[in-house]
């Protein structure tokens, strides 16, 4: 069926200078720093700007095997400092911090710091948290030697710590939105979860929790924002299953849910965001106050991406459904065995394994690319009521698809992410970032295609790009 | 221990091969596309080992493109890890498990050829089958263009663990941490001799 596409991707900028070997994934910061961070098998993060797409700094040294992850910490105070959490092949994570005096920091701090966690501020992180020393594993925590030199000079990272405790390769880092917690996962089949304390640069890491349910290498973690019930974390495994974890009030963490349904390697996961919630929850009942619950994308080596949601579950007798919301914290209920289950199959466009999936906080569009070098952009649309008062359907179609994104190279990541150079023709354009094998991180531009839907593929807005390879395809 | 101690050895002048043609036109390369893909791999800082990567001419490769036989050809003399004979004498290899699907436009320089290797392990329960696997996709990733997507399963009805040895090898990320462990480079390294030699003695 011959359904034309109504987006271009086009070229934009190749990130310069280029690794030399693998890339895995290039990270953005997620509170309006114009940087991105890349993680490439040199074992170096490469950190560039994202306003001239040029290198702007590199972490070097810390490890001695690829560099698989890196995340963000998110910025809770203003501190002027940026953090970077990198997890390695060679079993270890890294904990990294670089001053920016009078640098980004400054530019940050004039604008209202974007707060993942939208349940404002400090009191959130006032959870107590009862350690049990004698049931976790205690981690090992070595302080990198830092000589006089590497204090007075402010323009690198600076290695601060190291985290050790797994057996095999780091596949995945992430910080909780609220930057309480930071998880690992491995080939070892664990999840750690890590919480700094003291005060920021103390450099003093607590594992929480050893998280060891799944059967086989996890892949992916991925966190998701306090609805008022606590952060909950998602992974993704070699053993083809989600799961999804959660800590109750005494600290202690469990599987609170099991996705099971991908034919394959679960790589990716993403959480829905806030744009997508709203634009399709306009039918909440007016005195239905409890926490919408996001909806969870998977990408696959089985060449599908999923969507699953929460099924629903009835509210306790002799309690109004709204019996979660603004409740205190010591009175919440234990986390529960929750029921998931796949509401959505994106259209097929992918026949190898998918190892990316983005959800834009944006516009609320999907990308996502993997092993055949395909990227393609999604969107969720009604298909309108099949009865009367019924429930409005959804359907997920095909925006665009460019083959050869990185030549005959693998892709292995691909994020949204805001346009910060100078030739964006508005103040949030969002743009694509893909990180491939060939150790390329390449910016891509979104171009509406006018006349898409008779047929005519004209395009909106021609941009300048500067004409590198890439095979559009305009319609199939 | 060895899982086989009397393998079926069959004679290798016998076998198929193209193998002389294609090395007589085989130019040394340094710094190819592959060096960008790999990075200097630790086996290629060794000096003692000279690995020659230019396996497959890219410029003959536009008008004469690569077939079954010649991926055949790449594979077939890598040396058993517990025997010191080659994988198309053990049977291991066969042309006629080699499966090459080509794009239909070879002008597109994006267009992705998918090649299909099925392994036939000398026992049912081998417990190298893995190291075997590796070493057959390591070999034809590093010999062949970019664009060619290698898959390397164990030949249905062969192996007890067939499955999970499949998925270990289809995994992109086990095998590139795989390339970074020691032993297991000094292993594929052994294997990988006889590939070398073959090029030498021309």
């Amino acid at each position: 069926m011959a359904t034309p596409h109504e987006l271009r991707i086009a070229p934009l900028a190749d990130f310069k200078p280029i690794a030399e070997s693998r890339a895995w994934v290039s990270i953005p910061n997620p509170n309006g720093v114009p940087l991105i961070a890349t993680a490439t098998s040199e074992k170096t993060v490469r950190v560039y700007s994202l306003k001239n797409f040029t290198l702007h700094s590199k972490m070097e040294g810390g490890h001695n095997r690829s560099v698989r992850a890196v995340a963000w910490k998110p910025v809770t105070k203003r501190t002027g400092t940026l953090t970077v959490a990198s997890g390695s092949f060679d079993s270890t994570m890294a904990i990294w911090r670089r001053k920016e005096e009078g640098g980004f920091a400054a530019e940050v701090a004039d604008q209202e710091i974007h707060l993942e966690n939208g349940n404002g501020g400090e009191e959130d992180l006032e959870v107590e948290i009862t350690i049990d020393g004698q049931k976790k594993a205690a981690p090992r925590l070595i302080t990198s030697a830092k000589d006089e030199d590497e204090d007075e000079d402010n323009d690198d990272w600076a290695f601060e710590i190291v985290l050790e405790g797994h057996d095999s390769e780091v596949k995945d880092v992430a910080y909780s939105p609220s930057g309480q917690w930071l998880a690992s996962c491995s080939r070892d089949k664990s999840i750690w979860i890590w919480e700094e304390i003291g005060d920021e640069g103390d450099d003093d890491f607590e594992t929480i929790a050893v998280l060891q349910e799944h059967t086989a290498d996890v892949k992916c973690v991925v966190w998701r924002k306090d609805d008022g019930n606590g952060e909950v974390l998602a992974s993704g495994s070699y053993d083809d299953t989600i799961r999804l974890w959660k800590g109750d009030d005494e600290g202690e963490w469990s599987c609170i849910s099991v996705l099971e349904g991908h034919e394959g390697t679960v790589w990716k996961l993403e959480w829905e965001p806030e744009v997508s919630m709203n634009k399709w929850c306009p039918e909440r009942e007016k005195d239905d106050h409890s926490p919408r619950i996001p909806r969870l994308l998977s990408a696959s080596a089985d060449c599908t991406v999923r969507v699953w949601s929460k099924v629903p579950s009835p509210p306790p007798p002799n309690k109004p459904s709204y019996f979660n919301s603004g409740i205190p914290s010591t009175m919440r209920p234990p986390p529960a065995n929750e029921t998931w289950e796949c509401t959505a199959t994106l259209p097929t466009v992918h026949d190898l394994p998918i190892y990316a999936v983005s959800w834009s906080q944006k516009s609320g569009r999907v990308v996502t690319t993997g092993g055949d070098s395909k990227i393609a952009i999604y969107e969720e649309r009604t298909k309108g009521r099949t009865s009367v008062g019924g429930v409005i359907e959804m359907e997920w179609v095909i925006l665009a698809v460019l083959e050869g994104g990185h030549g005959p190279y693998e892709i292995n990541h691909i994020t949204w992410c805001q346009r910060y150079d100078p030739g964006k023709k508005t103040a949030d354009e969002e743009m694509i970032v893909s990180t491939g094998d060939d150790g390329v991180v390449k910016a891509w531009s979104i171009e509406e295609i006018i006349g898409a839907a008779n047929g005519t593929a004209a395009l909106a807005v021609t941009g300048a790009t500067n004409g590198t390879e890439g095979v559009v395809e305009a319609s199939s | 221990m060895l899982d086989n101690a009397n393998p079926t050895i069959l004679s290798v002048s016998e076998l198929p091969t193209r193998r002389q043609r294609r090395q007589r036109k085989e130019q040394p390369k340094k710094g190819g596309i592959r060096d960008m893909f790999y990075g200097k791999p630790e086996w290629e800082m060794d000096p003692y080992y000279t690995l020659d990567y230019s396996d497959v001419d890219s410029d003959d490769s536009a008008i004469e493109p690569i077939d079954e036989q010649e991926i055949y050809d790449l594979i077939a003399p890598i040396s058993d890890p517990e025997h010191p004979l080659s994988l198309e004498s053990l049977g291991v290899v066969k042309l006629q498990d080699v499966h090459l699907i080509s794009p239909p436009n070879l002008t597109n320089p994006a267009a992705l050829s998918r090649v299909l290797v099925e392994l036939t392990p000398t026992v049912s329960h081998c417990s190298l089958a893995t190291v075997i696997g590796l070493g057959v996709r390591v070999r034809l990733e590093q010999a062949l263009p970019p664009s060619f997507r290698v898959e390397v399963k164990i030949k249905k009805d062969t192996h007890g663990q067939a499955e999970e040895v499949n998925k270990q090898l289809a995994d992109k990320e086990r095998v590139a941490a795989a390339l970074e462990n020691k032993s297991l480079m000094g292993i594929l390294r052994k294997m990988m001799q006889p590939c070398m030699e073959s090029l030498e003695s021309e």
